[in-house]
């Protein structure tokens, strides 16, 4: 069981009964916190699986350090801190056939940050796209 | 031959727009926005207090090809895999039978609420003036048709393979006397088609989408798996794949009116408006189905929500919105009061209205009365003890002449609806955020459980005349009630709805109902 603060049981979601009660309804819990954490749902596939445990947990685990990978049955439930990237020409590298981003978003099945595509790349951030930082399009030659 | 002057138009334009040379679908995206389409000028049917700037963005820059190359994927997964392993299987008679009824309601709700999204959107697309705006609303239009049908289409399946159809099948019969769909009408129509455009966004993207379809789509899809359905999964989470492009939608629309002088007037309020509205129906109706439509548990329902809604929807969505003004909604304390206890206060009334509806519900058996007082303090002294008396009374029995719906009677305990969200409330056996207040206006009283809402029918009382289940059927007795709004199954005898989902109990007939003499009685009128 992961003991980041992202994950799915951190923090609040430990406590039982009277001891959750106590902070769920402490005074300093009654408005909404600011928080740089995103989380990606991955509806469980053959590719998505791939992803996951060959991606994510594989080659590039080191690049995050603060990802948290949960399997909550038929989906996989990812938070981090501050991004989570996905390069889809790495997924058809690992797939051995063509994957595009557009692939990839069929089994993406929820975001809460800002998710967007670039190129052949899926972002999901804390950053306010569009206002705090530009959207940006595919540069062409 | 002379060519038009619109031929000549395109041929200009192609010469300095080159097509691209490769097909790749973000390139093609790029080159339709050289055509420069103006819509800043924009005449709509559906009109905003706000200004919706014109270059807000499309974040998935998606194009009509891959947009149908994606979906056609999608469907031909969700499709494969229901027709094929999970029909050879015979998953749909694996479902616990608690779970089978749970589907009944979710899946019947939800294609209520896709089917008015597909209007909500049409009129978002109506009302935007940035083209990529409009392309992904477009896009969203096409998206809610398919998830009406998919809605359709699990409740055909549920009911043709698995067990108990009733219910599955033609639930909408039911609207006129269920008193959950009048609520659900509330949040799933009115609210995400009705009034300003930009404040119907807020309800159907901002906080619909972005906020409670997570518990709703994805979070019980843990609870479905759980319970032995398989098939829900397999829908909902396909479902929620278009979703994320629903919740962009959403932030753009805030993106397009964060820097409007409106903005800073009134978004607070219309988002504390469409939280409370969402929050008002979705808290106590997914909390009662999943605690109380489900015999193996995933979590108290309380945790849920606190994850999704309040950490994850308050923290990074509207938390992140703060330095441009967006404040946390001020009904979230009440909120967060109902989370943990509404879903109860629901089940009681809704064990006590069974008669009226369209799927079976199930008492607490003992072991899950220990598990509800295990997450909920206080539970038992509250809720269990009178459970306990109603099935010592023999409320599953329909020889025993006993309707829980009699017990609040005989305690003085009267029910009310909230004028606003439809919601049924009981004030003085309550533990949820409801107090009951009443206004008179044109000579006829309405009910109110809560300041929030009572503050939205203030300021347009004329939106919220939905007449309820006892104004519409006082004085009436309560079979004839059920046959009239069609509650009885094919026999034509027996309730759709029964009090319990014991496959050798004995069902209840309108003649069991009838013996009762339970009349409906408006309770505004007594005070």
């Amino acid at each position: 069981m992961s003991t980041s603060s992202n994950a799915y049981g951190a923090g609040i979601m430990a406590k039982t009964g009277k001891a959750f009660a106590d902070e769920y309804f402490a005074e300093e819990n009654q408005v909404c916190k600011e928080t740089n954490d995103v989380v990606l749902v991955l509806k469980k596939s053959d590719e998505m699986n791939s992803v996951v445990q060959e991606i994510l947990l594989g080659d590039r685990k080191a690049d995050n350090p603060t990802l948290v990978v949960e399997d909550r049955a038929g989906y996989w439930w990812l938070k981090a801190t501050g991004k989570i990237e996905v390069d889809c020409r790495e997924v058809s590298e690992l797939l051995g056939k063509n994957f595009s981003v557009y692939d990839f978003l069929v089994d993406v099945s929820s975001t809460i940050g800002r998710a967007y595509t670039l190129d052949e790349t899926f972002t999901i951030t804390s950053e306010l796209m569009g206002l705090d930082v530009k959207l940006q399009d595919l540069a062409t030659a | 031959m002379a060519i038009s002057s619109a031929t000549k138009a395109a041929t200009d334009a192609l010469s300095v727009n080159r097509a691209p040379v490769s097909v790749g679908a973000q390139e093609v995206h790029k080159w339709m926005q050289s055509f420069t389409w103006d819509f800043d000028k924009n005449r709509t049917k559906y009109s905003t207090k706000y200004k919706m700037a014109n270059d807000t963005k499309e974040q998935f820059k998606l194009i009509a090809k891959e947009y149908a190359r994606m979906e056609s994927v999608k469907d031909e997964r969700q499709f494969g895999s229901l027709q094929d392993v999970l029909t050879r299987v015979d998953a749909a008679n694996r479902v616990h039978p608690k779970w089978n009824e749970s589907m009944k309601v979710i899946s019947n709700f939800l294609e209520v609420g896709e089917y008015n999204a597909i209007a909500a959107t049409g009129m978002l697309w109506d009302s935007a003036s940035a083209p990529e705006q409009k392309n992904g609303y477009l896009g969203q239009v096409m998206d809610e048709i398919r998830h009406t049908n998919q809605c359709g289409y699990i409740n055909y399946y549920f009911a043709k393979q698995g067990q108990d159809a009733a219910g599955h099948n033609d639930a909408r019969r039911t609207r006129a006397i269920g008193p959950l769909w009048k609520g659900m009408k509330r949040v799933f129509s009115d609210g995400f088609i009705s009034g300003d455009a930009v404040e119907c966004s807020i309800n159907l993207q901002l906080v619909g989408e972005a906020c409670f379809t997570n518990p709703l789509i994805v979070a019980v899809t843990e609870w479905a798996s759980a319970n032995g359905d398989e098939m829900t999964p397999t829908v909902f989470l396909s479902i929620e794949t278009d979703e994320l492009r629903h919740m962009a939608n959403g932030y753009q629309t805030i993106v397009s009116i964060a820097n409007d002088e409106a903005a800073s007037k009134y978004l607070n309020t219309d988002l504390n408006n469409a939280f409370w509205t969402q929050q008002k129906y979705f808290t106590p109706v997914l909390g009662m189905m999943f605690e109380y439509g489900s015999h193996f548990k995933v979590e108290p329902w309380v945790k849920t929500w606190n994850r999704w809604v309040y950490e994850d929807w308050g923290g990074i969505w509207i938390g992140r919105l703060g330095k441009y003004g967006v404040e946390s909604p001020a009904s979230l304390r009440d909120a967060k009061k109902d989370a943990y206890w509404a879903h109860h206060d629901l089940f009681l009334l809704a064990y006590a209205l069974w008669p009226t509806g369209f799927f079976r519900v199930t008492l607490p058996t003992a072991e899950e009365a220990e598990w509800y007082e295990a997450n909920y303090p206080g539970w038992y002294d509250m809720y269990g003890k009178v459970y306990e008396e109603w099935r010592s009374r023999g409320c599953e029995d329909p020889n025993s002449g006993f309707l829980p719906l009699q017990w609040f009677a005989e305690n003085n305990h009267p029910i009310y609806i909230d004028r606003v969200s439809q919601v049924p409330f009981c004030p003085s056996y309550c533990k949820g955020a409801s107090t009951l207040r009443v206004l008179e206006f044109n000579g006829k009283k309405h009910s109110f459980s809560d300041p929030w809402g009572e503050r939205m029918w203030l300021s347009e009382p004329e939106r919220y005349e939905c007449q309820n289940i006892f104004e519409q059927y006082e004085g009436r007795e309560l079979s004839e009630v059920i046959a009239e709004g069609h509650g009885v199954r094919s026999d034509g005898f027996t309730l759709i709805s029964q009090p319990h989902t014991n496959k050798d109990g004995k069902l209840w007939t309108l003649d069991d109902i009838k013996k009762i003499g339970c009349v409906f009685a408006d309770p505004l009128k007594a005070l």
